[in-house]
């Protein structure tokens, strides 16, 4: 494996693998995509693909990001490589301790109050450490040091070039070899995830996802980066071969003292391959703690939600249990926790708005065609319009005494009837945050936190 | 020429549930596309082979069953939909963006259940009705349907076929149907179209349901949704399903039975309970440490080394030869027969061969899980 091991075992001398920083470091990171329409593209609303995220990922340990498709992994991912820009939030590159608890005590005074030497350092940290604000010789360690690798192996490789390009291409962009050298750095590359010298002449078509697989993680490790985002890595592979390349991406983990940030839907592989794990659910972190915790403890109604609905080779009952109720729209989630429409445990006080009163009349047929409009003053308060007044009676008939589920009964703080008229309001929520509920374990989950305690 | 399935053979009982696992490319889909001749011909050639349906109708009329490679292509149309359904992997591309939801499952009503309809409107209908009925009518005819004389009977028909289709809906546990009816596939979730191809499939109470990874490309939470419908629905119906899948797992928690294919090949069958706990294959045996689990400690996943061959005219021999740990000679140079082992068990395996021969087999040492 030659030279780029012997490179990384002298940088790791240098600095120990208990450095005090971090590699990555999130604060409250947003992504939104506008929601266009109509003819002009007018923008009608946000999709909230990652909303307020914030966590650290710690030199040459593995963070897990699970959560079903849609809930913000990829995006992430993309953010924290540079791949796009955040709408919201910071990231920062290897923020030593010292500096973030700097930034906490700087960002914790409001901007025109900080002293001219807060304004400074605050300056010196960001264009060190920010990664939208870096240039020259920090923004290039940074983009050497961030690689990612896709799930579509098809895609993400270029098709008419021959797999000595595509894994040359970082060190010729970045000068770092040419010639005979490159040629012998390619090699080496390949060598070290399991192929070999003859693979160097060979399209990505005429590979096995699995050995395309090989090509894109051997590309990433050409310019020998302390950090990798693996996106849904072995998403597309048989398990047979899966295993083949979580057993390499583990190897080359030791082997080069790397650091990943492993993002996957399946709890099975992320259990095994991550350290910690982050929990994600429509754009937001559930919970976050240790892989066995996690998985032995959830504190979070979504991932044991998660847990229970996923099928185990090894458990000895059988038994998997879905999900009922509706899945939010991400472009306008609820303000409460986000996880109420489809929370088993759901209480009165999580977060019942409008929507939720909405859906259950649309999801009765009698009752859906009286409802004719609603006029929404707040996700919380509203007036349904039905076409008439028995319909109006119906549904008022239904919300008392009816089959509405109880927990939203309650949730109901008034409501009112004025002819075809009905006017709801459900008492205002805040958003239900991740909270450190101690031993290093986050939730956001009030059965589990400080507003729990106090209900 | 590829053999992408060849010799496999295996049977679905009675309201049983029958897994077919393994991985990419070694011909589950085929297998199952082939029952109902969906592999279109040309390029694929049914070489041999038979598939022998007994349906619920031939039984009660004391017929046999028949074979469904060889029956004419109408009668084949006829039992597709009806008799025999398919529910595929990606909802999205299995129904027409261009229909409602209401028109996609009336069509299998139109095509499989005409006469029920019509007989249920009454006994007598005209010939303009009837053919309404089949979605025989011209454009023309269309139009003579919203004329007097018989648009109040073509309002009863679209009523009729309105009702089973709402019905057909709330099987599958989607409230409010009406709503849904009138909606497009791109206005629905994956999850919500994966249940409206199930209605599609089970509108007309098949004998089997051949559902090809249909839940593959949903969240574990929709999942399990899905999967306890189905299962729901299959005891009363009392359907019988070929749930093809590549997840070990996912098998092991809702099939009855296991089939476990290799490079074309059927290679170990048997009770769920008695393949999962007792593996006999070598490849069944790496499969299942390959899948992670709690016992897994990081960088220590059994693996199977190597890829699935190309299956281009292969000659005699183990199809599994090139990546088993296990294999000899005779492996290399001759298929392996089925054998029985166990209570329900059976497989393709030289290791499992009676000793008292002259030529070297293979021998399994212990295996650890
Ligand atoms: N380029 C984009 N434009 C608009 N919306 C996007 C874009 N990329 C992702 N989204 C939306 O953001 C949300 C999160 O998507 P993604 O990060 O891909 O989730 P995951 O990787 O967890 O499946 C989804 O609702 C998705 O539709
Ligand atoms: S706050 Fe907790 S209990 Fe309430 S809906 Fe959310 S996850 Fe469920
Ligand atoms: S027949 Fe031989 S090659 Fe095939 S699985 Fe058995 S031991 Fe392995
Ligand atoms: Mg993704």
């Amino acid at each position: 494996m030659g030279v780029v091991t012997s490179l990384r075992a002298a940088n790791k001398e240098r600095e120990p693998l208990t450095a005090a920083r971090s590699v990555i470091s999130l604060r409250g990171v947003e992504k939104y995509f506008p929601v266009k329409e109509g003819t002009l593209q007018r923008v009608v609303g946000h999709v909230r693909a990652v909303d307020g995220v914030s966590f650290d990922v710690r030199p040459g340990e593995t963070v897990g990001l699970v959560g079903e498709s849609g809930c913000g992994k990829t995006t992430l991912g993309r953010c924290i490589s540079g791949l796009t820009q955040v709408t919201g939030g910071r990231i920062y590159f290897r923020l030593s301790d010292a500096d973030a608890a700097r930034l906490d005590v700087i960002e914790a005074i409001a901007a025109s109050e900080r002293t001219r030497d807060q304004v400074r350092e605050l300056k010196r940290i960001e264009e060190n450490h920010r990664i939208d604000q870096l240039e020259g010789k920090a923004w290039k360690t940074y983009r050497r040091n961030c690689q990612v690798v896709f799930q579509d192996s098809f895609s993400s490789l270029n098709p008419r070039q021959l797999v000595k390009d595509i894994v040359g291409r970082p060190l010729r962009v970045w000068n770092e070899a040419s010639g005979e050298e490159l040629t012998e750095r390619v090699v080496s590359l390949l060598e070290s995830v399991g192929l070999r010298r003859q693979h160097m002449y060979r399209y990505p078509h005429q590979f096995s996802g699995g050995q395309r697989q090989r090509v894109s993680i051997a590309r990433a490790l050409a310019l020998d980066p302390e950090f990798i985002v693996l996106d849904e890595p072995t998403s597309a592979l048989d398990v047979s071969v899966q295993a083949q390349i979580l057993n390499l991406l583990y190897d080359l983990q030791r082997e080069r003292g790397l650091t990943y940030l492993f993002i996957s839907h399946d709890l099975g592989v992320v259990r095994l391959m991550s350290d910690r794990i982050a929990v994600m659910y429509l754009g937001k972190v559930a919970e976050q703690g240790t892989a066995t915790e996690l998985f032995e403890d959830p504190r979070h109604p979504y991932t044991e939600a998660l847990l229970a609905a996923n099928p185990d080779i090894k458990a000895k009952e059988s038994g998997m249990k879905g999900l009922h109720g509706h899945v939010p729209d991400p472009a306008s989630p609820p303000e409460g926790c986000r996880f109420h429409t489809r929370c088993p445990v759901v209480t009165p006080v999580c977060g019942w708005e409008v929507d939720d009163a909405v859906a259950w009349l649309q999801d009765h047929e009698a009752l859906a065609e009286g409802l004719a409009a609603v006029e929404r003053r707040t996700n919380f308060d509203a007036t349904l319009v039905f076409h008439t007044e028995e319909a109006a009676a119906s549904a008022v008939e239904a919300f008392h005494k009816g089959d509405v589920p109880p927990v939203m009964r309650s949730a109901l703080e008034e409501m009112s009837t004025d002819g075809r008229k009905v006017s709801i309001k459900f008492s205002p929520v805040p958003p239900v945050e991740l909270e450190d509920i101690g031993g290093g374990r986050l939730t956001a989950c009030i059965l589990h936190t400080s507003r729990g305690l106090r209900i | 020429m590829i053999h992408a399935v060849d010799g496999v053979s295996f049977e679905i009982r009675d309201g049983e549930t029958l897994g077919l696992v393994g991985e990419t490319g070694c011909g589950k889909s085929v297998t199952a596309r082939s029952f109902i001749r969906l592999v279109p011909t040309p390029p694929g050639v049914y070489a041999g082979g038979q598939v022998l349906f007994w349906s619920s109708d031939a039984r009660r009329e004391g017929r046999g069953p028949i074979d469904l490679l060889t029956i004419p292509k109408d009668e084949m149309l006829d039992i597709r939909g009806d008799r025999i359904a398919m529910i595929f992997q990606d909802p999205g591309k299995a129904l027409n963006p261009a229909l409602s939801i209401r028109n996609q499952i009336a069509e299998v009503f139109y095509q499989h259940r005409s006469e029920e309809i019509l007989h249920s409107l009454g006994p007598w209908a005209p010939r303009l009705i009837r053919r309404a009925a089949r979605q025989e009518s011209s454009g023309f005819e269309r139009f003579l349907l919203t004329l007097p004389p018989f648009r109040s009977r073509a309002e009863k028909l679209r009523e009729k076929v309105d009702q089973l289709v709402g019905h057909a809906l709330s099987e599958v546990q989607i409230a409010n149907p009406r709503k849904i009816m009138e909606s497009y596939p791109h206005e629905l979730s994956g999850g919500m179209k994966q249940r409206v191809l199930i209605a599609q499939a089970l509108a007309c109470n098949p004998d089997l349901l051949i559902a090809d990874e249909p839940t593959t490309a949903l969240d574990v939470t929709i999942q399990a949704r899905i999967l306890e419908l189905i299962a729901e629905l299959q005891e009363r119906l009392e359907t019988s399903v070929l749930y093809i899948s590549h997840d070990l797992s996912l098998v092991k928690e809702i099939c009855d039975r296991v089939a476990v294919m290799y490079a074309g090949r059927i290679v170990e069958t048997g009770t769920t309970d008695e393949v999962f706990s007792n593996p006999k294959h070598p490849y069944t045996r790496g499969l299942m440490a390959a899948v992670p689990s709690a016992a897994h400690r990081r960088g220590e996943l059994a693996s199977i080394v190597g890829n699935v061959p190309e299956l281009l005219d292969p000659e005699p021999s183990c199809r599994f030869n090139t990546r088993c740990p296990y294999a000899v000679e005779i492996c290399r140079t001759v298929d392996p027969r089925t054998i029985p082992v166990g209570e329900s068990q059976s497989v393709a395996c030289f290791a499992y061969e009676s000793d008292d021969t002259d030529v070297v087999l293979p021998r399994l040492e212990a295996w650890v899980s």
